[in-house]
Order: structure tokens, then C-alpha cells, then sequence
């Protein structure tokens, strides 16, 4: 009754259609959607053209896109984690997200040896860290409200990312800072030329990270115990506290990957930024817009999720004003909520069953 | 209402608190202020400014915690308000209103109801689209919509040649309103106005509840399936109910508009529709009750903060506020999961059931 | 010998007694009180902070004088009392209507960016109480529609429109008719364009290509329209971080084309944050972040050498900022003006006599940013003449004298 798990939130959101119609709306809809897709691809290419765009350009935005939108992958996966076995959506992700760089920076500068072993003691100094704190975070403040209903645990998770924001604002002032990029060792990174594209170093990095975190994930919920015992907790909660799994053991655990996951996004972007303690409210945002395009609950829905409005948004930037940039990517979602209830995966990701 | 019921006396209690209080502001017998008998707490600026969000939250508890429907773009409806209010006073030559209309005392007036009733026919359009989504998928189209309109607002409606909005510093000096030739103004007088505003809404809200409307509505928060299946039209009720919210937020906008005689888009955005959200749960959702008493305990604990708590310690800088906030918003609602006013059966909302 | 070392201990110790009586002045006045309003959090934290430090400061400075004297001789002593408004536009104008109804301020030093300046601009216009803002919009001082200074609101803080015509002219000098300008999406940044616009077209500079970007952006697609247009210099309007991210995104990818900014970059984190991408960039900057190069001559100088050192020393080390240096000036014209005021009066004329002494009685004031005069006429009083070109070398702000212009 109070925390709930995958069968009845997949149950819930399905457009409430009346059977004798439901074929004749299915083709309704996807004729819209054919036509909204060709009307938005219309629309860039025309855009494009007016301002002499070619090939070379539309795939430089392609590659900008693929960047940002690994990253807004890595956050949305947090989400996943947490939704998956908790319920909630877990606000706070974004919080994670600032710690990691921020945390990391204040380590590197306090390390003394060769740049890359600071580096790599200091990144898995602060994801430890960032985990140790998102599992202290459930246990100290959505573990006792189990009780209460969603909206009341979401709303904690949104008091906790304040208070973590206020913490940083004091703990490293509103300057920004930066980490060095992984290949330079420097501030300025190197550019890669691939033919007229110019990719920076620091892309690869994020590219090689998210997939090799993805990997990890894999192996963990298909190879592991406790990787298998929290899948059960997320496919029926009750189901798999009658099988002697620690339900609330296995959340606390989810909150500390989704922290994981959300420190190694923010570290391994932050040479291409410049961290601040406010940088979490922007990226969690956009990784919970990129979860939800993908069905939240969904792991690959996730990841296309990100992609895809990291690719909208930077193409859309692109070819026309930037300032309504997060207009589309909003248009965006609210179709692709319309069109796929389920999320862009439904039926091929774990979470369509 | 009816005569007898504990809402009647309630209402009747909180109609003698807000003539007592005016009365005392307008009056100052023997010097006594509202301001210094509360040790400068309580003062004529927070009363308004908690009056007109209750007009907000009034609307917000009707859907979210009777219709079980989230809104998490309810800010945007407030400044869509805010916004006609402003523009079309300050900016009628731009719009070629002739000067003898604008000036008039009843124009302001005129549009704030005619605001409050476009935003109630766009807000029942868009609903009847996206109120088919449930959970946490409509909180994101909500989300989104929300985020959509402060875009549109920040950008100049997307005609920087106007400059209708003002862009990112919005309008300054929107006219005072009046009543013929009675101003409605200093703010002890505006005070009357605001309060017989929210006052009229919490009537209009518990007329709702206690009507076979606010039965049906329980009803679909029970089960859309089992709402219909008693001859609810469903999708109807959801869109005039997001609809009376919408107007209600817009009226709300209007009456901030001519109180702070200056609007920014900053004040709509994404922050305030979740500080909307943390305000209803704060209150109790499920209460129209809860409205007034969310708003006023948010209001206060921020300015016991800012004006008493931060001062009193000299170490203690305007930093810690956010973190004190943040822990106290989680205190609360692990303490109070329902709200301050909890109705005796609670009713899940948002991705429960 | 002995008596007469007595008597000159007597007449020493007289003296001791009675000078200070002499000294000092005879009478104490009322205490005054300024309303002081800064983004201290929020987005606007990284320019609300310095202003925050400064206020701080003056205080300190307040209690170790005892006050101010004013020219009347009759001594105040001064409390700054210091608010947050979390750079939310409605907070703002709420602790402006506290800080005037319920803490009877004489003079508001209020509004860090300029949303909250705006929202507060009615409020002291309406309680008629003098306010000084720390944000640069020209709407704040002047009507947009009548064109007229607002009587009551003041600002020390020099406009986008005087930052562009420094770099008009250095653009001009340097022979580039050509430029592409990106700048952030904030008031800030659409302003910083907004006045391109207007002072480049003044001088035949053409915007070749315009547009903004995202604050938190990594990635910036209008490169790839920069590199399109053909444009030689690349002005970008924007403030640390995002200065900083952008700076790193052009020098690399479009080459050796000339970087200037605008006079928010003005900021050591520019340097910090964008290192040797910041080499070589050009901007028009307030004269504090390069005080110690100006002249022994420029009265400027001296101003900024003191303030940077009690500033260092409260902040434990933090490095200038313009933001710093608008506070100051801001509190420093709220000083002089309490100054000019006769003890005695009641609050309503002691705000009005404020009102008119900024108007009339700050005259060659010298601050961090220049030489300023207010009139009627003119609530703010900056002579453009006072930016200076700086450029970046070997990791530091420095002067780029009119003859190196190339």
C-alpha cells in the first residue's frame, strides 16, 4: 500500500482509451506522429538552410548533442535506480550531480603526487564520498517516512536538495572552479579534428565513462545477488520481502548508486564546464526529463531518453535563437509523453512488461 | 457550506481574523500595529502576499488533492495573469488601446477577469490534451507546459520588436487599482481586497467539495474506470476542474501584478511552481483549509528566518537560510506526511494508489 | 627641574581630558540606519557575495570612526543592515517594504542583478525613500517610456551601453568592421547585445552574426555559425562561469580571431576559470581591477588601493571584484549624502533631504569605478572616459594603453 513497485505504476498510465475505438486511435496517433515528425524535421532543415547550413554542420551539432545528452543519460539513470525500487522520484539527484565535480576539485587540489593519480584518488575519493551521502540520505530521511505517500517523499527529496545546495553555497562560495581535462591534464583540453568536426578530448571521456557505466549497471543487476534481489524489489515489493530480501536495505542501496551515477556525470563533464554549487538544479532537471521520455522505469528508455534531448536541444540551438532552446526540448517531451504513454522503449525495455 | 458544519464556523473565524487584522492595520489604535504585536512578524505585506497565494492554493488542493491530478506548472497560469495585467496597462499604446480606455479606472479591472477567463479556455484546451496522462507523466507536461510559458514570457513572446514583456526585466510601474475614483490603495486597503478575493475563493472551493462535482471528482481519484462506469464524463470534469485552477492562479496573478506594481519572469518559472507544490503539501492537499494554513506556515517559518532566527546569531549569515529552510521542509514532512490539515482518510496522490 | 617635569605632566594630562571634549563633536544625533539588499544566494550569489563583504566592511569601518560627522558637526552613528533577497524579484520587494515601514530606514542600498532593482524601483518611489542599486540596467535609474530619471532611485554602476562604445572605439581602432557576438542568455547578456547594436552601428561596425547561448551550456553549436560568417572578432557578453566556458570554446575552435568581452568579465574567476584561453582577450574594465598600474595622478587609485586591502582582509584573501567596488560607491553615496542632512529632522525630511543631497551634493566623487557627478539630470553620473582597455597577459589583468591597440 504505501511504497509500490513496477506492475501497478506501469498499469497506471496508460491512455484511457475505449476498446471498439482503439484501433481507429492507434492509427490516429500514429499518423500524428508521422506528421510531427516530418513537420520538426521539415522545420530544421529549413531553419538550417536559411543560416547556409551543410552536411558538416548538422553533424557537428549531432556530435555536441551526443555529448551533453550522454551526460543527461547518466543523470537520468539515477532516477531510474530510485524510481525502480523506492517509488519516488528522487529530486535530490541533482544535488549528487554537483558533489561529485565539486567534491572532487576540493580533493585535487589538496592531493600532492602526479596529476593523474590525483585525479583518479580524487574522483573515487568523491563518488565514495557522494554515495556515502546518498545513502545516509535515505536512511536519515525517506527510510522513516516509508510510510507516507509519494508526493509527501518527493517533496523531502526536494527540502534535501535545498539544504545540500545551501551546504555547497557555504562549503565553496558561489565562485566557479575547475577540474582539469582528463587528457590535457590542464584547463584548456585538446580538440580532435575528424575531417571539418572538432570534438573535444574531454567528449571521448564522457562517451567512453557512460558506456562503460552502463556495462557496470548490466553486469550488476543481471550478474550479482544483490543486483538480482533489487530488480525483484522493483518488479513487486512485496513479493520480494515474502522471499527475504531487505526491501528497505536494497533502496538505501539504490539511493547510493543513483548518487554514483549522478557523481561520475557531473565528473566527468565538468572539465568541458565550470562547476558551481548551483549546477544540479539544470542537469537534474534535464535528467529527469530525459528518465521520464523513456518510461521511467526503463534503463535503455533512459539512455535513448538522454540522448534524444541532447540531440533536440542541439539541433534546435543550432539552426535557430538558443533562447527558446528548452521551449522545444519542453514541446518536445510533452509529445513524445503523448504519443508514447509508455515511455520511447515501451515493450522492448525491462520496464515495458 | 452548510449552515452549522465546521467549515461554516471556521469560515466565520477566519473572516473575523482578517477584519480584526485589517482593521488594526488601517486603524492603528493607540499606535498598535499588526507589525509591532507580533514583533514584527506578521506585517501587511506578508498577509498580502499569503492571501494571494491561497487564492493559487485554493485551485491547486481542488485538483491535486481532491481530482488526484498534479500540477507542477501551476506558476505558469499565475504569471499568464500577472503578465496580461501588466501589459495590457503599461503597454496599451504599444497594443493601440486608446489612452481614454487604458486610463479608465475599470480597465484593469476588466482585464484581470477577462485574463482570468482566457487562461481558464487555453488551460481547459491543453487539459483536455494532456489531462489523459496520469502520475508522474502528467507532473512532467505539466512541468514542461510550465516551463514553456516562462520561456515565452523571458523571450518577448518571441517579437523582441514589441517588447511587450520587457524581456528578463519584465514591467515596472503597473498602475494602483481603483474604484472610481477610491483608490485601493495603500496596502492596508489592498489587503481588504486580496483577502475578500481568497476569501471568496475558499468559499467557491468548499462549494465544490461538498457538491455532487466534488463527489465525482473523489470518484475519479478513486478509479478513472469506475467514474466512468457511474456516467462521469471524466475527461471533461478533469479539464474544467484544471481549467477553474488555472483561472483562479491567473486571478491571483493580476492581484500581484498591481500589488508589486513590477513583474520579472523569474517569478514564475520552474522554482515557484515546485515552492506552489511544497506549500499545498505543507498545508494538506486534501483540505481546502489546508490552502490558507500552507501558505502562512511557509511564510512565516521564511520570515522568522530572515527577520529573527539569522540576526539574533552573528555568525549565523544569510547562507544558512536555505539549509535551515531545506531541513525544516523534510522535518515537516516526515512529521505531518498528510499536511497540517490531514483529512481523516488520506488520499494517495501522485503514482499511488 | 622637577616641578617643572610636574607641570608639564599636569597640563599633558589636562589636555588628555579635555582635548577628545574639544575634538569631538557636541552632540550625538540620531542614529541613521541604510537597508542594505544583496543576492547573497541564488543565482546571483557570485556578485551578491563581494557586495555583501563590502557592506561588512564599511561597517567595521562605521564602528571604528564612531560614525559620521555631518557638516553641521553633529555625529551619527550608522547601522547597515544587511539582507538577503536569494536574487528573487519578490523577496526583494518584500524586505524592501520591511526594511522602510518596519525598520525605518533612511536610505535603501538595494538590488544586486536587475529583476529585483526593477521590483524594488516602485516601492521606494512610492514611500519616498532614496534608493541606490548595485545593478546596471538603464531601466532602473530612467523611465524606458518617458525617458525621465526616477527622483528617487540612484545607481553607481556603469551601463552596457558605456562598455560597448569602448569597444566600439577599440574595435574601430584596430580597423575590424566585422564582428559576431554571443552572449549568455540573462538581462546581462541580451543587454550587452542590445547595446552592441546600438554603439557599433553608431561607428560602422556591422554584427555579422548574433546570438546567445546557454548559461550552463557545454557544447556551443553557434561556434560552428561563427566560424561560418567570417567574422574577425568574436565579442562575447557574458559573465564567469559561462565567459569563462565560452572563451575556451572560440579561441579553440575558430582560431586567431580577436576575443573581447564585455565589462562583466572583468573578474579575476575569468582568468581563473578560462586560463590560457583568457590570453590575449580584450575588454573595458572599471578602473579597480587594475589600480595598482593607474598613475600615482588618478585620484582613483588611491580609493581602490584601500578598499582592496581591508576587502582582502575581511575576506581572507578573496580577489576584487567590479560587484565589490559598486557596493562600495553605492554605501559611499549613501555616507556622503547622510552627511549633508541637519540633525533634528523627522524621518520623512531626513529621506528627502538624502533624496537632494545625492542630487546635488555629489559632485567629483571619487570611487572605484571613476570620478562621478550626479544631477538631476543624471542618477548616475559615470563618464565613460573612465573605462579602460585591459587585456590579459602572463595570467593577469593588464592596461592596454591607446598605442598598443592592434
Amino acid at each position: 500500500m504505501s511504497e509500490q513497485g513496477l506492475q501497478t505504476t506501469t498499469g497506471d498510465r496508460g491512455i484511457l482509451l475505449r476498446p471498439t475505438r482503439a484501433s481507429l486511435q492507434r492509427f490516429g496517433r500514429q499518423a500524428a506522429l508521422v506528421a510531427v515528425i516530418v513537420l520538426v524535421g521539415l522545420f530544421l532543415v529549413g531553419m538550417g538552410h536559411r543560416v547556409g547550413y551543410g552536411a558538416a554542420d548538422y553533424l557537428q551539432l549531432l556530435v555536441d548533442g551526443l555529448q551533453i545528452g550522454a551526460v543527461y543519460a547518466l543523470v537520468a539513470l539515477g532516477f531510474v535506480v530510485v524510481y525502480r525500487v523506492t517509488g519516488v522520484i528522487n529530486f535530490a539527484q541533482g544535488a549528487f550531480v554537483m558533489l561529485g565535480p565539486m567534491l572532487t576539485i576540493t580533493l585535487f587540489g589538496s592531493l600532492s603526487g602526479s596529476p593523474v593519480f590525483r585525479l583518479v584518488v580524487s574522483a573515487l575519493g568523491a563518488v565514495l564520498f557522494v554515495a556515502a551521502v546518498g545513502m545516509a540520505i535515505h536512511r536519515l530521511t525517506l527510510h522513516p517516512a516509508r510510510k507516507a505517500s509519494a508526493l509527501t517523499r518527493i517533496i523531502i527529496t526536494v527540502g534535501v536538495y535545498i539544504s545540500v545546495q545551501g551546504i555547497a553555497l557555504i562549503a565553496w562560495g558561489p565562485r566557479p572552479y575547475v577540474l582539469p581535462a582528463f587528457t590535457t591534464l590542464q584547463m584548456v583540453d585538446r580538440l580532435v579534428e575528424v575531417g571539418s568536426i572538432i570534438i573535444q578530448a574531454q567528449t571521448f571521456w564522457i562517451w567512453g565513462v557512460a558506456v562503460a557505466m552502463l556495462v557496470l549497471l548490466a553486469l550488476f543487476f543481471e550478474r550479482t545477488v544483490v543486483g538480482k534481489a533489487m530488480r525483484a524489489c522493483a518488479v513487486n515489493r512485496i513479493a520480494a520481502q515474502l522471499m527475504g530480501i531487505r526491501v528497505d536495505r536494497m533502496a538505501t542501496l539504490a539511493f547510493g548508486l543513483a548518487a554514483v551515477l549522478g557523481a561520475v556525470a557531473g565528473i566527468v563533464l565538468s572539465p568541458a564546464t565550470r562547476p558551481t554549487y548551483d549546477m544540479g538544479l539544470e542537469l537534474g532537471l534535464k535528467g529527469f526529463v530525459a528518465a521520464i521520455m523513456g518510461g521511467l522505469v526503463s534503463f535503455p528508455g533512459a539512455v535513448v531518453g538522454g540522448i534524444a534531448l541532447g540531440i533536440l536541444e542541439s539541433l534546435w540551438g543550432g539552426v535557430t535563437l538558443a533562447g527558446f532552446k528548452d521551449l522545444f526540448a519542453f514541446l518536445m517531451l510533452i509529445l513524445s509523453l503523448l504519443f508514447w504513454p509508455q515511455g520511447i522503449l515501451a515493450g522492448k525495455g525491462e520496464g515495458g512488461s | 457550506m452548510r449552515k452549522g458544519s465546521p467549515d461554516t464556523w471556521a469560515f466565520a473565524g477566519a473572516v473575523g481574523v482578517v477584519l480584526l487584522l485589517g482593521w488594526l492595520e488601517l486603524r492603528r489604535p493607540g499606535g498598535v500595529s499588526i507589525a509591532r504585536i507580533s514583533g514584527g512578524l506578521l506585517t501587511i505585506d506578508l498577509l498580502i502576499r499569503a492571501g494571494i497565494f491561497t487564492i493559487i492554493l485554493v485551485g491547486l488542493n481542488l485538483l491535486m488533492g481532491y481530482a488526484g491530478q498534479v500540477s507542477l506548472g501551476q506558476a505558469a497560469f499565475y504569471g499568464m495573469g500577472a503578465y496580461f495585467s501588466a501589459i495590457l496597462t503599461v503597454k496599451a499604446a504599444v497594443l493601440g488601446i486608446s489612452p481614454a480606455v487604458a486610463r479608465a479606472w475599470w480597465w484593469p479591472w476588466f482585464v484581470m477577469g477577462g485574463a482570468a477567463v482566457l487562461v481558464g479556455v487555453f488551460s481547459f484546451l491543453i487539459g483536455w490534451v494532456i489531462l489523459r496522462l496520469r502520475g508522474h507523466y502528467l507532473a512532467m507536461a505539466t512541468l514542461g507546459l510550465g516551463i514553456m510559458v516562462y520561456i515565452v514570457l523571458r523571450e518577448n513572446l518571441g517579437i523582441p520588436q514589441l517588447n511587450l514583456t520587457g524581456g528578463f526585466d519584465g514591467i515596472v510601474d503597473i498602475p494602483r487599482l481603483h474604484l472610481g475614483a477610491f483608490a485601493l490603495w495603500p496596502e492596508s486597503r489592498y489587503y481588504f481586497l486580496v483577502w475578500a478575493v481568497a476569501l471568496a475563493t475558499i468559499v467557491l472551493g468548499l462549494n465544490v467539495v461538498h457538491s455532487p462535482v466534488g463527489r465525482a471528482l473523489r470518484a475519479i481519484h478513486g478509479s478513472e474506470a469506475a467514474a466512468e462506469s457511474v456516467g462521469i464524463v471524466v475527461p471533461l470534469l478533469k479539464a474544467q476542474i484544471f481549467a477553474l485552477s488555472a483561472s483562479l492562479a491567473s486571478l491571483a496573478g493580476s492581484l500581484y501584478a498591481h500589488f508589486q506594481a513590477a513583474v520579472v519572469p523569474d517569478t514564475f518559472g520552474f522554482v515557484p511552481s515546485l515552492e506552489l507544490v511544497v506549500m499545498s503539501a505543507i498545508g494538506g492537499m486534501a483540505s481546502i483549509w489546508g490552502a490558507p494554513l500552507g501558505v502562512l506556515a511557509v511564510l512565516l517559518i521564511q520570515e522568522l528566518l530572515r527577520t529573527h532566527v539569522l540576526g539574533l546569531i552573528p555568525a549565523v549569515t544569510a547562507e544558512m537560510e536555505p539549509v535551515i529552510f531545506g531541513a525544516l521542509l523534510v522535518l515537516i514532512m516526515m512529521f505531518w506526511p498528510g499536511g497540517l490539515v490531514s483529512s481523516r482518510r488520506r488520499r494517495p496522490v501522485w503514482g499511488e494508489r | 627641574m622637577r616641578t617643572r617635569g610636574i607641570k608639564a605632566a599636569i597640563l599633558a594630562a589636562t589636555l588628555l581630558v579635555t582635548v577628545p571634549l574639544w575634538a569631538g563633536p557636541a552632540r550625538v544625533g540620531t542614529p541613521y540606519k541604510i537597508g542594505f539588499i544583496a543576492s547573497i544566494t541564488g543565482p546571483g550569489a557570485s556578485l551578491g557575495k563581494p557586495e555583501r563583504d563590502v557592506a561588512r566592511l564599511m561597517q567595521e569601518r562605521l564602528n571604528r570612526e564612531g560614525g559620521i560627522v555631518g557638516t553641521d558637526g553633529v555625529r551619527h552613528e550608522v547601522q547597515i543592515l544587511i539582507n538577503d533577497d536569494q536574487s528573487r524579484a519578490d523577496t526583494a520587494a518584500s524586505l524592501a517594504r520591511r526594511l522602510i515601514e518596519q525598520e525605518q530606514v533612511h536610505v535603501l542600498v538595494a538590488g544586486t542583478l536587475s529583476g529585483p532593482s526593477l521590483a524594488m524601483v516602485p516601492i521606494a518611489t512610492e514611500l519616498r525613500t532614496p534608493m541606490i542599486s548595485m545593478a546596471s540596467a538603464r531601466a532602473i535609474i530612467e523611465d524606458p517610456e518617458t525617458k525621465r530619471m526616477r527622483p528617487w532611485i540612484f545607481k553607481p554602476v556603469p551601463e552596457n551601453l558605456h562598455s560597448a562604445a569602448k569597444q566600439a572605439e577599440y574595435l574601430k581602432a584596430i580597423g575590424i568592421t566585422g564582428v559576431c557576438h554571443l552572449y549568455e542568455n540573462t538581462a546581462y547578456g541580451k543587454d550587452t547585445f542590445e547595446s552592441a547594436k546600438v554603439e557599433f552601428g553608431k561607428v560602422g561596425i556591422r554584427i555579422l552574426y548574433g546570438d546567445s547561448f546557454d548559461r550552463f551550456a557545454t557544447e556551443f553549436p553557434q561556434v560552428t555559425r561563427v566560424r561560418a560568417s567570417g567574422c574577425k572578432a568574436v565579442v562575447i557578453g557574458s559573465i564567469p562561469p559561462a565567459a569563462a566556458v565560452i572563451n575556451v570554446a572560440v579561441a579553440g575552435r575558430v582560431g586567431l580571431r580577436k576575443i573581447v568581452h564585455g565589462h562583466g568579465a572583468c573578474s579575476p574567476d575569468l582568468i581563473r576559470t578560462a586560463g590560457a584561453a583568457a590570453e590575449g582577450t580584450v575588454m573595458p574594465c572599471g578602473k579597480i581591477l587594475v589600480a595598482d598600474q593607474l598613475p600615482a595622478t588618478d585620484p582613483v587609485r588611491r580609493v581602490n588601493l584601500e578598499l582592496i586591502q581591508e576587502y582582502t582582509r575581511i575576506t581572507g584573501g578573496d580577489p576584487i571584484s567590479t560587484f565589490a567596488g559598486h557596493a562600495y560607491d553605492a554605501l559611499q553615496w549613501a555616507l556622503l549624502a547622510l552627511r549633508e542632512v541637519p540633525d533634528g529632522l523627522p524621518l520623512a525630511r531626513v529621506r528627502e533631504a538624502v533624496r537632494e543631497a545625492l542630487e546635488g551634493k555629489i559632485k567629483n566623487y571619487v570611487g572605484t569605478h571613476g570620478v562621478m557627478t550626479l544631477s538631476p539630470e543624471d542618477h548616475l553620473g559615470f563618464n565613460p572616459k573612465d573605462f579602460v582597455i585591459v587585456t590579459v597577459r602572463g595570467g593577469r589583468f593588464v592596461i592596454l594603453p591607446r598605442e598598443q591597440w592592434k
